[in-house]
């Protein structure tokens, strides 16, 4: 992504330019910052193979079929936190939005509980409950001063209060619509739906990034926020579209997640964020801000995912699988860091 | 002290300190209650793991009935998954200077020494519900740890082994889905399903089994990992919780397998009775185990309650009603119209109702059918 800033010649853009106007020629440039990708690539292509090898059911189109559908929900979530993490913030509050969102969703479409299907109408709702959410995370973070760690922090338990007061201790809500329900595995073009709508905010999101002021100023934010502000970034608004984005999208993530479960719950959004923070940072976005990417995140989070399912295929004991997890990572990370261990600054 | 911080590790030891610096502030409540506590004097506590859970949940309505019909106020300890929060809200309540009445769900075994020792200082009365590590019995702690009580996991994974068992004629190939690997309540279910499939059903084969964290959703990618992995060949899906069932189904539903896989399950969620009652998936659903949280704390409570008014002294009762295992029952979907009045919305109600008359060891559907520890078959 750092390539899209060094083309930019746009004068509220200086900071992000400056940045990296060391980066030398357009070639080298393209090397040196897609290196990272490119080994992280080498690295995953080696494990696909020794997991081929040791079931070969693991390359079989159901089995890619199976990880792109459980891919989707982290990838549509890992764009947000990318952008907010670019800007070397933090947001915590994605598993509150899923619970807010999703529920809401579940409440406002055919479900076995309430009769208030609003139809069409259940998606703006739910979506902007997750843009308001954080709306509210940026605007306390931007204009109050307090850290996105703290203010996201109380937005996620903010979130968990509203799904849970949605879902009461009642009905577990579950979806009544056939259409609903079966949207997200419905193969187009031979992969599931739901894939295809995570891939959709991917390539917006690497178009934002890309081409859009509020892309490349993230990022100029994250190198260094009193040039940004010097050189007349407008930093706030910016900021607060960040979380604005992230919140919309962790809303997104939890309506699909709930269509996928086909029951609602305010616990839908459990653990997610220990998969989109972590494939971010393995992607080569440091959390200090100023790098990283939302492809490189996402590859990420398919690295995470493809490992799990890798080892339960593999026939990996249960006993073992946390361990043996956690080690195959740290030696595809080392791997793919040690030629960048000088810019990744993730070693903090 | 020293006994705490060697067995139950720096964390627990850091909270069982922080016992001790409260126990010592409430000087006051540091001796044993001679004398029967007056009404006025009490509250009831129900403490739960977290709010979001279907069985949490049923356990505050049960200690609110029970609160209700004995007319003392209830205090609600919400531990959101984590002991040291769970611990720290129990502190600040027996600060309160009333005399506690105890239900709690532990959220880690290792948390029940520290919360006993501390209700103990504050002159309480606590029944722990669930966990507790097995070498930490109420007899040897005296009668303000009033009594341990559970429903049996291995009985649960035995009604699953049987439905599922029975329902593939002796013979096919399951796989399991226990919740979170280490939890008591895990390890006994799977314990129980083992053994009852190793014993009466050499017919089925256990393909794989994949610890799903009582989590819907993990419950669903494994069950999609395993079918990539098996296929056809998989005949049956037993889960350690509704939970992860419901996500199960919904895999097998995506794969369009639901119609020709029989499932088994503990908890017998609305959702899971929905799908039995009409049928869901050519009646995928063969076997579930009935038990409601509100029965678990209603009892749980009445207990301490009990020996708070001087009622019962723990320490003259029979070991069954101190470490005690209560009945759960097997349902399939010929007998499950017996237990719909049990989910009724005044359910709650009479069964307090019944327990007032009864006692915490008598009352139906949940009496007392054997003494604990629970023996892995």
């Amino acid at each position: 992504m750092g390539s899209a800033i060094g083309g930019n010649h746009d004068k509220n853009n200086r900071a992000g330019h400056a940045a990296l106007s060391a980066s030398g020629g357009p070639l080298q440039h393209f090397i040196k910052t897609h290196k990272a990708p490119l080994s992280l690539i080498l690295a995953m292509a080696v494990l696909f193979v020794i997991f081929g090898f040791l079931n070969p059911r693991f390359a079989s189109v159901l089995n890619l079929q199976n990880v792109l559908f459980q891919i989707s929900v982290p990838l549509i979530i890992v764009v947000g936190t990318t952008m907010v993490i670019q800007m070397g913030s933090i947001d915590l509050s994605v598993q509150g939005v899923m619970a807010a969102s999703g529920m809401a969703w579940i409440l406002l479409s055919p479900n076995t509980r309430l009769e208030s299907d609003i139809g069409i109408w259940a998606w703006p709702v739910a979506l902007g409950i997750g843009l308001g959410i954080g709306l509210v995370t940026g605007v306390m973070y931007a204009k109050l001063r307090v850290p996105s760690f703290v203010v996201s922090l109380g937005t996620l338990y903010v979130g968990l209060g509203i799904g849970i007061l949605l879902y009461g201790n009642e009905l577990l809500p579950t979806l009544t619509n056939d259409v609903l329900a079966r949207w997200p595995t419905r193969l187009t073009l031979g992969l599931p739906n739901s894939f295809w709508l995570a891939a959709a905010i991917i390539l917006a999101g690497v178009l934002v990034a890309r081409y859009t002021r509020l892309g490349r100023g993230l990022l100029a934010i994250g190198n260094n926020e009193s040039i940004a502000r010097h050189s007349g970034l407008p930093v706030n608004r910016y900021k607060i579209a960040a979380f604005a984005i992230a919140g919309a999208l962790s809303g997104l993530a939890g309506i699909l997640a709930t269509m996928q479960l086909g029951s609602g719950s305010p616990d839908i959004g459990l653990g997610q964020l220990f998969t989109v923070i972590p494939a971010a940072v393995i992607g080569g976005t440091a959390l200090s801000g100023g790098e990283g990417g939302v492809m490189r995140s996402a590859l990420g989070v398919v690295l995470l995912i493809v490992l799990n399912n890798g080892l339960v295929l593999a026939g990996v004991d249960p006993d073992y699988q946390s361990a043996v997890f956690g080690s195959i990572l740290i030696v595809t990370i080392v791997a793919v860091a040690w030629p960048q261990r000088g810019r990744l600054k993730v070693a903090k | 002290m020293q006994y705490l911080s060697e067995t139950l590790g720096t964390k627990t030891a850091r909270a069982a300190l922080l016992t001790s610096a409260m126990v010592i502030g409430l000087g006051s409540f540091g001796q044993a209650i001679a004398e029967p506590v007056a009404k006025e004097d009490m509250v009831l506590v129900v403490s739960v793991i977290n709010t979001t859970n279907p069985y949490m949940i049923s356990n505050i309505e049960g200690a609110e009935a029970l609160a209700a019909a004995l007319d003392i106020p209830l205090e609600i300890v919400n531990s959101d998954n984590s002991s040291q929060t769970g611990i720290s809200n129990i502190m600040a309540i027996l600060a309160s200077g009333k005399t506690p009445i105890m239900f709690v769900n532990t959220v880690a075994s290792s948390d029940a020494p520290t919360i006993v020792n501390a209700v103990e200082q504050a002159g309480g009365f606590v029944t722990i519900w669930w966990n507790k590590p097995d070498d930490f019995s109420p007899q040897a702690e005296g009668d303000h740890f009033v009594a341990f009580q559970k429903i049996p996991g291995v009985s649960s994974g035995r009604c699953g082994a049987q439905a599922l068992g029975d329902a593939l004629g002796g013979v096919g190939n399951v796989v399991m889905l226990p919740g979170v690997q280490d939890s008591t309540t895990s390890q006994t279910r799977v314990a129980g399903f083992e053994a009852e499939m190793a014993e009466n059903y050499p017919g089925i084969t256990i393909l794989e089994s994949r610890p799903s964290n009582w989590d819907p959703q993990l419950g669903a990618r494994n069950a999609q990992d395993l079918i990539v992995k098996y296929g056809e060949e998989i005949n049956g899906v037993w889960s350690a919780d509704d939970g992860m069932q419901i996500g199960a189904m919904q895999s097998f539903e995506n794969a369009g397998m639901l119609d020709s896989v029989k499932f088994a399950s503990d908890g017998l969620y609305p959702t899971t009775i929905e799908d039995i009652l009409s049928g869901r998936g050519n009646n995928a659903i063969v076997g579930e185990t009935f038990h409601r949280g509100y029965m678990a704390s209603a009892v749980g409570l009445y207990t301490a309650y009990l020996a708070a008014i001087g009622e019962i002294v723990p320490s003259e009762l029979p070991p069954e009603q101190r470490d005690s295992l209560f009945a759960l029952s097997c349902v399939n979907p010929g007998n499950i119209a017996e237990y719909l009045q049990y989910d009724e919305p005044d359910a709650a109600a009479k069964f307090v109702e019944r327990l007032l008359v009864s006692g915490p060891w008598a009352t139906e559907p949940m009496p007392l059918v054997a003494g604990g520890p629970e023996v892995m078959p």
